[in-house]
């Protein structure tokens, strides 16, 4: 899910200290250590049971599921299904954020017991629960004629290892917002390309030097990693269940991605800075920056923490290498069904009702803030086409949706991405400053992602 | 020991409280004694001086450091979303909203956090009482008693206090999913009891507090063992007990990662794990029905320390010692 999970992500890897760096290893080898010997008999069991005709009639029968989910709100979209099938309950509990909750799942699904039926959990999580043989492979319930109705980069994000192991929920498409009376004020125009963006950063400092065209967090590591898929970065790679292999040394988009901010940063036209807390967000509010890198959720936490912004920011697509249009996810989550699941057919049809049906997939946008994966919104012209008064006289889902199709394809996260973003503070967030070595960095952080898989028991390649 | 070698050691308990007192280099030097030993009062004093006034900056700076966050929290309580959004950090906003934002604390998600907040006074007082308790028994034990393995038995709590309780979170909770007891309060009572270091604390202490002879004469007197220990010993290691109570109070109160692992239900949430998931929904948010969390997050941080503060206030007129002094003649 976008506004929150990607946030939480931040605050995550923000307070990645080498305490919380330790506990994810500790959450993460006990996982894994699962892999070997749960795999086989879950195999049998999802054999046995997995019957794609059981799902449709599911509901209709009495049925209790457990949904762990933090997202606010999303208890009006659980209320219409419930309204919808009467006869299945659904207890809806918020464990935590994010990390938090995934710590928790990670634990009760080690346990053998204490696993809510339902869970959500953010993409870049989702290959460490898939591969660790901790959720249904939805496929075996007749998932994969789902595919249709997805954004293909939400689809993609929830294929792990030949398997689909959640029903996308929401996605965050990137897009470039933009402080129009700072752009005015300077006689410039949205950059299109990141030589534009450059320019427009050396612009913005020679008029007063406290200004910035953008930021970089250090503890983000959900923004680099966006912004290398955004160039064409493929760094991950994940085959099979036991291999993988991180290239960010060598990758063309991680090259690019430094070739981009580097001089940037030695130009000091971009901060360094932490985000998402209290002096950010006044920071966002003095048009300090003049650009915000951002998915598609943006707008629900723009309103609610910059009231006074309406009318002052819209919305352009993404700046690319060469111009033309090209985007990347950041944030967005899925909904998973876990292996403990007592009713699987059942918890497999909310999931799928939840984030595909009609009614659900509106409400999920209108009553709880999230930007659709679905093409039943992404496509719909009345959807592209509405005004936010936050943004008068745009259209930002427009943009948003043209941004959802053009993200970059075969984006992958690692089976162990939590852990990888965690010491992503010590390693690329040092070198965020005039005259960092980026290059070097990415070296330093494939290098401890790489050994970190090996002690775990991947085959690195 | 003699004035004349160490003229600035104090020969006498109330001579040390009153040095701490003086005022720095008020006191004239012509009132007390001869002028030799006055001479050597002000060399002491003189060199004192030198050195406290380092000390002092420094302990001003680290004051300064660890109060400022505080402050900030204090000022921004008062504040509205949108003032704590605008205003400095360090001073109030146009509006004032310290009532609403309590009230706001108290109301939210439907009362929870008073929920939240009984909880941690049920793991607290349950889990540090009963580690203080534990402790003081078992320091005592290791202190004053021989028995076979005893050497054994502390090197095994000194080995058990480098192992940090985060470490361990993961493994008690497969333990407790054994014993069935994930998900209730004794998943976070019972490891709180248990307090390493506080039993090393105690068994030091009660080594000086507790003095052999005393135990001999009661024991002399008749007195069972558990009679010498409830109306005798424990007096004597009040001050240790109730230091050891803090130590337990402070790690229970702040427990975040225990908590966070073995408990799914927010109604058993302690105040750690319920504003952290605060946290992240301040800086969330969405469209419809959105709550601009952020003062009820400070307000509910604010309010989360008072228990602690109160504690230590209430507390510390117990961090007295000497009370068996002169009871016996060593």
């Amino acid at each position: 899910m976008n506004a929150k999970s990607s946030i939480a992500g931040r605050l995550g890897s923000r307070r990645s200290t080498s305490m919380t760096a330790a506990v994810t290893v500790a959450a993460l080898a006990l996982s894994l250590a699962a892999c070997g010997s749960d795999s086989k008999s879950d195999d049998d069991k999802g054999g046995k049971q997995a019957d794609p005709s059981a799902v449709a009639g599911a509901l209709d029968q009495p049925a209790e599921i457990t949904f762990w989910s933090w997202v606010p709100n999303i208890d009006r979209t659980v209320a219409l299904f419930e309204k919808k099938y009467p006869k299945v309950h659904v207890k809806l509990v918020n464990v935590g954020q994010s990390k938090d909750e995934y710590t928790k799942l990670q634990a009760a699904l080690k346990a053998g017991s204490g696993a809510p039926d339902v869970a959500q959990i953010e993409y870049y999580a989702l290959p460490q629960f898939a591969i660790t043989k901790q959720l249904v492979n939805l496929a075996d319930f007749g998932a994969a004629s789902l595919r249709d109705k997805f954004a293909s980069s939400a689809w993609s994000q929830v294929n792990v290892a030949g398997g689909i192991y959640g029903v996308p929920q929401d996605t965050g498409p990137m897009a470039m917002f933009y402080r129009k009376d700072v752009l005015d004020k300077l006689g410039a125009t949205p950059p299109k390309t990141w030589a534009e963006v450059a320019e427009l950063g050396k612009k913005i400092k020679a008029a007063d030097p406290a200004n910035f065209v953008t930021y970089l967090d250090p503890g983000d590591a959900g923004q680099a990693n966006s912004l290398i898929w955004q160039q064409g970065g493929k760094p991950y790679q994940v085959s099979g269940e036991s291999s993988a292999a991180v290239k960010l040394k060598d990758d063309p988009g991680a090259a690019k991605w430094a070739a981009t901010w580097g001089p940037m940063l030695a130009d000091k036209t971009v901060e360094s800075t932490p985000s998402w807390n209290e002096e950010w967000w006044k920071s966002m509010g003095a048009g300090k920056y003049a650009l915000w890198l951002a998915g598609a959720w943006a707008p629900a936490v723009m309103q609610k923490n910059l009231p006074q912004g309406a009318g002052q920011w819209a919305v352009a697509p993404m700046p690319t290498g060469d111009g033309a249009p090209g985007s990347a996810e950041n944030g967005g989550s899925s909904v998973a069904v876990t292996k403990q699941a007592k009713n699987k057919a059942a918890s497999v049809a909310f999931a799928t009702w939840l984030n595909s049906d009609p009614e659900a997939v509106k409400s999920l946008n209108s009553d709880v803030g999230l930007f659709p994966a679905t093409r039943l919104l992404l496509d719909d012209p009345t959807f592209r086409g509405a005004d936010l008064p936050y943004f008068p006289g745009t259209k930002p889902n427009e943009v948003f949706a043209q941004m959802s199709g053009a993200v970059r394809p075969e984006w992958q996260y690692l089976p162990f991405q939590v852990y990888a973003n965690s010491i992503f503070k010590d390693t690329i967030g040092q070198v965020y400053k005039p005259g960092g070595d980026l290059p070097g960095a990415l070296s330093t952080w494939q290098e401890r992602i790489t050994t970190f898989g090996k002690e775990q028991g991947f085959t690195m390649k | 020991m003699s004035t004349s070698t160490l003229p600035d050691r104090p020969s006498a308990a109330g001579d040390a409280s009153s040095r701490f007192f003086r005022p720095r280099g008020r006191r004239p030097h012509r009132g007390r004694g001869g002028s030799g030993k006055s001479g050597g009062r002000r060399d002491r004093r003189d060199r004192r001086d030198r050195k406290s006034t380092a000390l002092t900056v420094a302990m001003a700076l680290m004051l300064g450091y660890t109060l400022l966050p505080l402050v900030w929290l204090m000022f921004g309580v008062t504040k509205s979303n949108e003032g704590l959004l605008s205003s400095r950090g360090l001073w109030f906003a146009d509006d004032f909203n310290l009532f609403d934002n309590i009230h706001d604390v108290f109301t939210y998600e439907d009362g929870i956090y008073l929920r939240w907040f009984a909880n941690n006074l049920l793991y607290s007082v349950v889990g540090a009482g009963g580690a203080a308790m534990i402790a003081t028994l078992g320091g005592y034990a290791l202190a004053k008693f021989e028995f076979a393995g005893r050497r054994l038995m502390f090197a095994l709590v000194l080995g058990a206090i480098s192992i940090p309780g985060t470490a361990l979170a993961v493994p008690t909770y497969l333990l407790f999913s054994d014993v069935g007891i994930v998900n209730t309060p004794w998943a976070v009572i019972l490891p709180s009891l248990a307090s390493p270091f506080g039993l090393y604390l105690m068994r030091v202490y009660a080594a000086d507090a507790v003095p052999d002879a005393m135990l001999e004469a009661a024991r002399m007197d008749g007195a069972g063992e558990l009679r010498i220990f409830f109306t005798i010993s424990l007096r004597l290691l009040a001050p240790g007990f109730v230091t050891v109570l803090l130590f337990a109070l402070v790690a229970t109160w702040n427990n975040y990662f225990l908590p966070l692992i073995v408990l799914n239900d927010p109604n058993w949430f302690p105040l750690t794990v319920g504003l952290n998931r605060w946290n992240g929904q301040a800086n969330g948010g969405s469209v419809a029905g959105s709550t601009a969390i952020y003062p009820i997050l400070l307000t509910g941080s604010l309010l989360a320390i008072v228990p602690l503060i109160v504690a230590f206030l209430f507390l510390q007129r117990f961090w007295q010692s000497g009370l068996s002094a002169g009871g016996v003649k060593q």
